[in-house]
């Protein structure tokens, strides 16, 4: 182990007595419903951007892309155009105000019941709250499993005393201090990841003699890239894939659209925009959330990459090479314990624990709440109290924790890209159309949410065939890992659902225009 | 640029910062838009 493992333990020591902190201030501030589940709609926005961007960045976007960035090189930085342009920009602009605006309006507490008060629809609660609480827990279990591995890796204790170490302490603030305490915590872990990031990038450049020094090696290492890689279209790590490769169709659709375009319909990013009190708190939070994630995944993508040259230079292989067991999530924490003083690899972990721990809580917050407001409570009584809320923000726990010791080691960049290709495939044009139509169609928003919903499961399932293969329901039903071939096993399932979603509710919207006309003609005839 | 040679990946990072500095630009040209009661403008 690289770190002194007093100055560790005393830092550690403070993180979590401030994080404990601000969980119990959350916990004295919730007094009520709307302080658990959309933090009293009174949040400042600096703490909205700075929560925001911590929710959206977790270890996955650190350690799993930055490790997926030092195996396919800086084309990653196209996520990262995605992230600030539709994640921030356009997210709090376009989508922002007006989620905020009906969410007060209609006093919506969550995602899936903002949809289902939208719509005047239990069944777009009840459906949103299922695909949310099927499909989270996929993500939530990539998030363990960076933040278990990364702590495992820096103090050699044993794998499942962190994961379950990691899960509970996070598990005690968003059950007992509800939105308040996730968002309080994210404010702070969120200035520790800027610190954190600010400081990788500088001391990387630094190691390796500077900012064009370090691009020119990379760019001089092309011819270094594997043969099975290039072989997929790979033509170095300062240069974009072949153009329709392999490897360009993985990175283009899965990791940047997959993911960029994936986030403007996360549930748990989503009611964010419900905890401010006006639209100047989005404007505010604007300014600070675009420069937050470029310092987040722009610095991940790039030193990711860059770690080639450190590992050629210092060891003379590729990043690829010094992985542990060939796992790309090792990459960045291999190269921070190998390369940076013992001070930094200690602010780095804090900041990998930091991230791992914002976004971590307000998944356990958003599948805790959708389970216990908008699916149970469906189907009980119609006032729901925050200790059922509780219970089964602790039963979604359970159930990521289970999920993320069965999951494989190597799943962080894949998880995250298929949970937010899930979640725009079945939400964003439903979303999209509840918050910019006057009279938004019930019957287009179902036949959207159910179209994206199963052909996002179908193409998993049975096409894309890095998932389709896992599965094994292709191979089942068909005797083949994928049921077509090259190219369209290489196509993201967010290609082909998010166009048939919003065919879908394209279709499903005229249809009902043309049965209101249809209806006001037969009235105005019988009158 | 910077060592950048290919423009796919040099014109990415320059639209990631020119994305950077319109979240910059915007929020200081609207920091006091947007009190309730008013039109938000979208």
């Amino acid at each position: 182990m690289a770190v002194d493992t007093g100055l560790f333990v005393a830092m550690t020591l403070v993180y979590l007595v401030l994080i404990i902190g601000l969980g119990y201030l959350g916990y004295r501030r919730t007094k009520e419903n709307d302080d658990y589940m959309v933090a009293g709609r009174k949040i400042h926005p600096v703490v909205l951007a700075l929560s925001y961007g911590a929710t959206f960045i977790s270890t996955s976007a650190i350690v799993g892309f930055g490790g997926v960035a030092a195996q396919l090189g800086m084309g990653m930085i196209w996520l990262t155009v995605l992230n600030i342009g539709l994640g921030i920009f356009i997210a709090f602009v376009f989508f922002g105000k007006r989620t905020r605006r009906i969410g007060h309006r209609l006093r919506a507490v969550t995602f899936p019941d903002l949809m289902g008060k939208c719509y005047g629809s239990p069944f777009m609660q009840y459906a949103a709250g299922i695909v949310i609480v099927l499909g989270m827990p996929l993500y939530t279990a990539a998030i363990l499993i960076g933040g278990a591995q990364f702590i495992t890796s820096t103090l050699q204790i044993p794998y499942t005393t962190a994961l379950l170490g990691f899960a509970a302490i996070v598990a005690l603030y968003v059950v007992l201090g509800g939105l308040i305490a996730v968002m309080y915590t994210d404010a702070l872990q969120g200035g520790i990841m800027l610190v954190g990031m600010t400081i990788l990038l500088v001391l990387t450049y630094v190691q390796l003699g500077g900012i064009v020094e370090a691009h020119t090696a990379l760019a001089g290492m092309s011819a270094l890239v594997p043969e099975a890689l290039a072989a997929g279209g790979m033509t170095g790590w300062a240069s974009m894939p072949a153009f329709g490769s392999s490897i360009w169709l993985t990175l283009v659709t899965t990791l940047v659209l997959g993911v960029g375009i994936g986030v403007l319909a996360q549930p748990q990013l989503v009611v964010r925009f419900m905890t401010v009190r006006d639209s100047r708190a989005l404007n505010r939070a604007v300014l600070v959330g675009g420069p937050f994630i470029l310092m987040m995944t722009g610095v991940a993508f790039t030193v990711g990459a860059l770690t080639n040259v450190y590992f050629y230079r210092d060891q003379g292989v590729i990043a690829l090479a010094a992985a542990t067991g060939g796992n790309v999530d090792t990459i960045i924490p291999n190269f921070i314990n190998a390369s940076m003083p013992d001070l930094f690899i200690v602010i780095f972990m804090l900041a990998l624990l930091a991230a791992a721990m914002s976004t971590l809580s307000s998944l356990f917050h958003t599948m805790g709440t959708s389970l216990g407001f908008d699916v149970i409570r469906r189907t009980g009584t119609e006032r729901a109290t925050m200790r059922p809320i509780r219970l089964a923000t602790v039963a979604m726990i359970a159930v990521s924790i289970v999920l993320a010791f069965i999951m494989p080691g190597s799943i962080i960049a894949r998880a995250t890209a298929m949970f937010m290709g899930l979640c725009a495939s079945a939400f964003l044009p439903a979303y999209a159309h509840a918050m910019y139509s006057s009279r938004p169609s019930l019957k287009a928003a179902k036949m959207s949410l159910v179209t994206g919903t199963v052909a996002w499961f179908a193409w998993t399932a049975f096409v894309h065939v890095k998932e389709s293969a896992a599965l094994g329901l292709s191979n089942l039903l068909f005797g083949v890992p994928a049921v077509l071939s090259a190219p369209w096993q290489d196509v993201d399932p967010l290609v082909i659902a998010l166009p048939l979603s919003t065919a879908a509710l394209l279709v499903g919207w005229v249809l009902d225009r043309h049965e209101v006309t249809a209806d006001t003609e037969e009235s105005a005839g019988a009158a | 640029m910077f060592g950048i040679t290919d423009p796919a990946i040099w014109v990415g990072y320059l639209l990631a910062l020119v994305f950077t500095l319109a979240c910059l630009v915007y929020g200081l040209l609207n920091w006091n838009n947007g009190v309730e009661g008013e039109q938000d403008g979208s």
